[in-house]
């Protein structure tokens, strides 16, 4: 019940601002439209370019939503209202995550809708549900670094600071073009990412690769990363703020 | 008003705990000492009204007791538990800032998010009859008015039909009207059996509703008693006059040049005018009235300064 209204306000207060819950829900079609259809010759690499459009849209959703949303919550008086209410902070959080889980999906089914306009998308199902499970997968360590930003950058530095690591990681990451066609040196970088090794788990679920433990291993170990760096922005922001 | 029962849902000994204990309560923020030794004993079933000039340390105190800031040191118990406590939570009622409600929401969904926390909360039909909210519950509280917003707060630290509320400055910039409503809200809230703790600027406002009053200055407890106490503490007869200024006069406990006039506070204003008589003080236009908690709570930190 708590759950369910905490979810439902984020959401409505989310849908109530158009200007981001648009931009942020359109904006990986959009890029897709000029950026992944001209990748999109044949096509598995048009199936290539749409999985790592879904993963784009979690890092658009867990950086824009999670990251500078947090920091802006962080400072206002609403959410120290908030914060001496009978409810757990991870209930709070809970919510937060399932809501941006919706505009995840949303966003993502708008992609499929224009790639399947746009480019010449086709797999086996079974290809479809491994893309897809792979970018739930990468969900987790994106939200991390999302809640990573939320927690040490202030509200005025946060929105900058997710935009330069959003589109850092999408390049380096390998979203906008095939890993396949990095510079040597580009690569090198490109694999200390937790973005690449999303899209490599959503490539290999495409073509139909047996998955590896070690993509898993990998994005586990960046989630509990960042968990730990969030935490500690979470109890240093609630040490200044309510000593 | 139908809306008594379940109000209070406390027991014969739990009344007896207090509802607010603080001992030698300390809170510095860096080198700034908001609370000096803080020690407070509030009973449940009155209206407290916490006053003090700015920067005594009143929100300080209440942060304290709602367990948004922790003292350095000192004990703080509340109802018997520590504030942060999710079972003590759920008996105690607090307003958020007014200017802080998420925009884009309307008020019903508010109402709806924060009755959620609660086992036994309002109805709607209790909290209208309370809070005249009706109107606006489909608004955005991004359009309410300053007041509204005020409203709202208010009703929220009642809508979990809590034990205890706290209310810092609850009707500080208001109108007359809006001011009456809540008023009437946090009476009737007492009426019910329910515990308030309030902070105020306006001394009218302690006047009208409070039964105990604890006068806080620098941080520590300066004297606390019933309305009555406090003002017998100081003097209950306000003498002003236009003339002399006189340094000393038998009787007074406390003077002042207020614009063009001589105020005296006194608690024997027979003896003030003998003594003005005596000393041959010019004087015109001389009047005397009882004095209000307003001259009363002064007097008592300009007494306390000169010690």
């Amino acid at each position: 019940m708590i759950l369910y209204q905490y979810f439902k306000t984020c959401l409505l207060g989310l849908i109530r601002t158009p200007s981001y819950s648009l931009v942020t829900i359109l904006v990986p079609s959009v890029i897709f439209v000029i950026v992944g259809v001209t990748f999109s010759d044949s096509r598995q690499e048009a199936n290539f370019a749409l999985g790592s459009f879904c993963v784009f849209s979690s890092l658009g959703v867990a950086f824009f939503q999670f990251g500078v949303g947090i920091a802006n919550d962080r400072e206002s008086p609403w959410e120290q209202y908030a914060r001496v209410l009978p409810v757990h902070p991870l209930s709070r959080l809970l919510a937060t995550i399932l809501a941006s889980l919706v505009f995840v999906s949303v966003s993502i089914c708008i992609l499929i809708v224009v790639a399947f306009l746009t480019t010449d998308i086709g797999m086996p199902t079974n290809s479809w549900l491994k893309m897809l499970f792979g970018v739930f997968v990468g969900v987790f360590p994106l939200a991390a670094m999302g809640l990573t930003i939320g927690y040490w950058c202030s509200p005025k530095g946060a929105l900058p600071v997710a935009n330069l690591l959003y589109i850092i990681l999408a390049f380096l990451g390998g979203i906008f073009f095939h890993p396949s066609l990095m510079p040597e040196f580009m690569n090198s970088i490109s694999i200390f990412t937790p973005v690449r090794h999303i899209v490599n788990l959503t490539q290999a679920g495409i073509s139909g690769e047996p998955w590896t433990t070690e993509p898993f291993l990998i994005l586990l170990a960046y989630t509990i990363l960042f968990l730990i760096l969030a935490t500690m922005g979470y109890r240093r922001d609630e040490a200044i703020k309510y000593r | 008003m139908a809306n008594s029962t379940g109000m209070n849902a406390i027991s014969k000994e739990s009344k007896e705990v207090n509802a607010v204990q603080l001992c030698d309560v300390v809170k510095s923020f860096g080198p700034t000492k908001a609370l000096r030794g803080l020690n407070l004993e509030l009973k449940q079933g009155e209206i407290h009204a916490l006053l003090g000039p700015n920067g005594a340390g009143k929100t300080t105190a209440i942060g304290v007791m709602t367990g948004i800031r922790k003292s350095n040191s000192g004990s703080v118990s509340i109802l018997g538990g520590y504030p942060w406590e999710k079972s003590i939570r759920l008996q105690v009622g607090l307003t958020p800032q007014e200017s802080g409600f998420p925009d884009n929401l309307r008020v019903s969904e508010i109402l709806d998010l924060v009755k959620s926390h609660f086992p036994k909360p309002m109805t709607d039909d209790e909290l209208f009859a309370r809070f005249p909210l009706e109107k606006l519950k489909n608004k955005q509280t991004g359009g309410l008015s300053g007041g509204q917003k005020r409203l709202l707060a208010v009703a929220l630290s009642f809508i979990g039909n809590p034990n205890l509320v706290f209310l810092d400055e609850p009707t500080t910039g208001l109108d007359v009207e809006s001011r009456q409503n809540i008023w009437r809200a946090i009476l009737d809230y007492r009426g019910s059996g329910g515990t308030v703790v309030l902070t105020t600027h306006y001394l009218e406002e302690a006047e009208a509703l409070a039964s105990r009053i604890v006068v806080i200055n620098e941080g520590k407890k300066l004297t606390d008693g019933s309305l009555e106490q406090i003002r017998d503490l100081v003097g209950n007869s306000r003498v002003s006059y236009r003339g002399d200024l006189p340094t000393m006069l038998d009787g007074a406990t406390h003077i002042k040049q207020q614009d063009d006039r001589v105020i005296i506070i006194t608690n024997d204003s027979d003896l003030v005018i003998r003594s003005m008589v005596r000393n041959d003080l010019e004087f015109q236009d001389l009047q005397i009235r009882p004095a209000n908690l307003e001259e009363a709570f002064f007097t008592l930190i300009d007494n306390s300064r000169q010690k």
